[in-house]
């Protein structure tokens, strides 16, 4: 059966008091032409006359192996495996969870019941937050970070209970935690259907055509500026700064606008993602490159600059210009100097240290990788840290195969699956962890030493 | 739909009748001494069958709201019970599907039935609590609530039942009352089969393993390697064979000698998809396997669990439900489609034109 026939499942996951009845009643209320069985575990709220609704105890089921991957949902299967029989008689299941479930488990059971598997796909997790109480909910209970590891969708709710400043604190403390998940904000639980159902979240190319790098921006570098530059050379001069290296990336024809310098940070994300290039005092920047400068030297340190026609250069360094005092100066011919400032300059969130124990790692490389070093890599990540590791999605480009590779999981269970052609597309890899106490130094350096 | 090709039936399986029913067949049996076919369908439509010229005898529809979950035919025949989503337990009369009475537990699924051995009582599982009631629908004895929601429940006498759930099978003594014996193993146990004499218990898990104790030695065992989950188990009349399957494949295990334990089990491999319904025959070494691939198949066993088909035929879409007419002398598939369908089974004479290959 293919995954068009099955039926989707979306689970709908919150702590007591987030608003997934209201959600449910919204859902099942509207008019949008879908038959929807609820599977409730949560008694009594939702009026029977509005759709199927039946009502289960959670039932969580471990097995004698001890493996928790293996855990699954008692209630579901029983439920689900009745459901199949009438399956002509609804087009969507949605589960909603008690606000302690673990998603774990839940998810695991379209993994690993064959017969469960075989008739249902999961389309996405659900989590719904209380704005006003998640901050001290995330600190005392581990549910509560799963459920915001597992989600594909957080619905940040009762909104109007939080200030804007606190909101935002808490959507990229939510975002630190789960760099894959997409939020939405809302009030009494207002949400657009369209964006709880039918997410085909555990369908990655969904995923990558709604955003082309699904992961946040968390960029590298802290600066860029641009400089409008006649033909000659130039040399950048830096002083002695925090590091004894910087990484760079610098572009002949940068725009001054907050788009075009977007589209620049995105083309450095990509480029900084490359293995640094090496360059020594006294050099010639290359452009469209990413490099480091080595600054180790005492005193200041020069690199030339190459224009060949006027143009705006962008450069989008690690560091802030000022940590180096950083300056683009013209030496003409008789040795007069001048400084060139920058036309315009823009600083960006740069990288940070994550506080929640909850957090992603992502991975992105360009190149190809030796897929049987990845298989070693990956089965003996997981099954060491297969328990700490919630979600797992990507892509990899395995040398010599036509086709993408999908990659995506729950705890220990992944699947991999050839996806489409890459086409003139750059090869690269993008894999993002959802865990607890991840070492993102450890996996990323793992992960390349798999490529080619 | 399946993906094999239909094909007519071959072997010992000859054309008989069939009949369709309004929704997805889940649940039948033969009463009346086999003079009578009933059928249930998912939604709670039943149906009686004239046993030899499948002629619509009786229908009922909506006999449960919400749906139809388990069904049991009462000993002699004369009677059968039912059950469903709406918490009702119906005692109906087989000869014209009419009412006896009506028995509500409550909010919630009722999912297993059965009667006892000997047709005094009737053994009712209600989400985490077994009832027994009598033929009159009066209620005889109730368990206390048990850690899971009951998975399955079998007698092992005339007065013991056993129930199963996750991580324990319970033996319960109706008439006095009392819990005769607790076997325990964390895992969620699926299916339970008892051998015709009660002493061994077989159980699949969920964890794709069968699992089973020897009530007189206090001796069990795991079976493990199986591809999916063993929801399906059948002993024969002898309780000397245990056929079982999470697959497409069937493995039987021999209790002869000192089977099963460091035994090789049987296997037969005749189906291309997993197996939906598995049953021995009513007397002998007969297994009868139907698929979700279509396909209904007859193995004749030896001793050792080994064996080969000497009948198929194709039901058309997933098998929900198989059934040995009392004699033996025909086999009845019920499928996803609603499609009920009987096929004697005897051997082949020569004249046939379908002669099996």
């Amino acid at each position: 059966m293919s995954i068009k026939d099955k039926v989707p499942v979306t689970i709908l996951t919150g702590f007591l008091g987030s608003g997934k009845t209201t959600l449910l009643n919204r859902i099942l209320s509207e008019e949008h032409g879908k038959r929807i069985a609820v599977i409730e575990n949560e008694y009594g709220e939702v009026g029977i006359d509005q759709g199927l609704v039946i009502n289960a105890d959670e039932e969580v089921f471990e097995m004698s192996n001890g493996c928790i991957c293996c855990t699954v949902r008692g209630d579901l299967i029983r439920v689900l495996g009745n459901l199949m029989k009438r399956r002509d008689k609804f087009d969507y299941v949605l589960v909603e969870t008690t606000g302690l479930a673990d998603p774990g488990p839940v998810a695991q059971t379209f993994f690993m019941d064959e017969e469960i598997s075989s008739e249902f796909t999961l389309d996405g997790i659900v989590t719904l937050v209380d704005a006003a109480h998640i901050d001290q909910q995330l600190g005392r209970s581990d549910e509560s970070s799963e459920q915001v590891a597992f989600a594909d969708v957080l619905v940040l709710n009762k909104t109007d209970l939080v200030s804007d400043d606190a909101l935002d604190n808490l959507e990229s403390r939510l975002r630190d935690m789960n760099r894959m998940t997409r939020i939405i904000r809302a009030e009494k639980a207002e949400v657009p259907i369209e964006t709880v159902l039918n997410l085909s979240a555990f369908d990655l190319d969904q995923i990558l055509k709604r955003r082309p790098t699904f992961l946040e921006p968390e960029y590298p570098f802290e600066w860029s500026g641009v400089y409008e530059l006649e033909p000659g050379k130039y040399e950048l001069k830096l002083e002695e700064g925090p590091d004894p290296e910087m990484s760079l990336v610098a572009f002949a024809n940068q725009g001054f606008s907050e788009e075009e310098l977007k589209e620049g940070a995105e083309a450095s994300v990509r480029l900084y993602a490359e293995k640094a290039k090496n360059l020594e005092p006294g050099n010639t920047i290359p452009y469209d490159e990413h490099i480091s400068l080595k600054l180790q030297n005492k005193g200041s340190k020069s690199f030339i600059l190459d224009v060949v026609k006027t143009s705006k250069v962008g450069l989008f360094t690690q560091h802030t210009a000022e940590e180096f005092n950083m300056k683009v100066l013209k030496i003409d011919s008789q040795n007069n100097v001048k400084e060139i400032p920058f036309k315009i300059e823009r600083n960006w969130v740069a990288e940070h240290e994550h506080d929640d124990e909850v957090g992603s790692i992502a991975i992105e490389r360009f190149g190809d990788v030796d897929p049987e070093k990845l298989n070693t890599w990956m089965g003996r990540l997981l099954s060491e840290k297969g328990v700490d590791i919630f979600r797992t999605k990507g892509f990899i480009s395995y040398s010599g195969n036509p086709r993408r590779i999908v990659f995506q999981g729950v705890h220990m269970l992944f699947t991999a699956q050839p996806d489409k052609e890459w086409g003139n597309e750059p090869r690269r890899n993008q894999l993002v962890f959802i865990g607890r106490n991840l070492n993102e130094k450890e996996m990323q350096e793992g992960f390349d030493k798999c490529l080619i | 739909m399946p993906d094999i090709e239909p094909f007519s039936p071959r072997g010992m399986f000859h054309e008989g009748w069939s009949a369709e029913v309004d929704d997805y067949a889940i649940v039948c049996g033969w009463a009346l001494k086999g003079k009578l076919f009933i059928v249930g369908d998912v939604v709670g439509g039943l149906y009686g069958f004239e046993g030899d010229t499948g002629k619509l005898i009786w229908k009922k529809d909506e006999a449960h709201s919400g749906g139809l979950l388990a069904m049991s035919i009462h000993p002699n025949g004369e009677i059968f019970a039912t059950s469903g989503q709406d918490g009702i337990v119906r005692i109906l009369n087989c000869n014209n599907g009419e009412e006896i009475k009506a028995i509500k537990l409550g909010k919630g699924w009722v999912e297993h039935l059965s009667w006892s051995n000997g047709g005094l009582y009737l053994a009712v599982a209600f989400s985490k609590k077994v009832y027994v009631f009598n033929q009159d629908g009066n209620e005889q004895w109730g368990s206390e609530e048990h850690p899971s929601t009951v998975s399955a429940i079998s007698w092992s006498n005339k007065n013991e039942l056993a129930t199963a759930c996750y991580g324990r099978v319970t033996f319960f003594d109706i008439a006095n009352k009392k819990t005769n014996q607790k076997l325990e193993w964390q895992g969620s146990l699926v299916s339970m089969q008892l051998s015709p004499d009660g002493d061994i218990v077989a159980c699949g898990s969920q964890d794709n393993s069968v699992h089973f104790w020897r009530r007189s030695t206090g001796l069990d065992a795991e079976m493990t390697g199986y591809p999916g989950k063993p929801s399906h188990l059948s002993f024969d009349d002898s309780g000397m064979l245990l056929a079982t399957s999470g697959s497409e494949r069937i493995t039987v295990w021999s209790f002869s000698g000192n089977g099963p334990e460091g035994t090789m089990p049987g296997e037969l491999c005749h189906h291309t998809e997993p197996i939906s319904s598995l049953a021995f025959s009513n007397k002998g070494l007969l297994v009868a396997s139907g698929s979700r691939d279509g396909s209904v198949v007859a193995s004749f066993l030896k001793n050792d669990g080994n064996g080969d088909p000497v009948g198929a035929a194709f039901a058309g879409d997933l098998v929900g439900d198989i059934a040995w007419r009392p004699d033996d002398c025909a086999i009845a598939a019920i499928n996803a489609k609603g499609v009920v369908t009987v096929w004697n089974f005897k051997v082949r004479t020569s004249s046939s034109s379908k002669g099996f290959k």
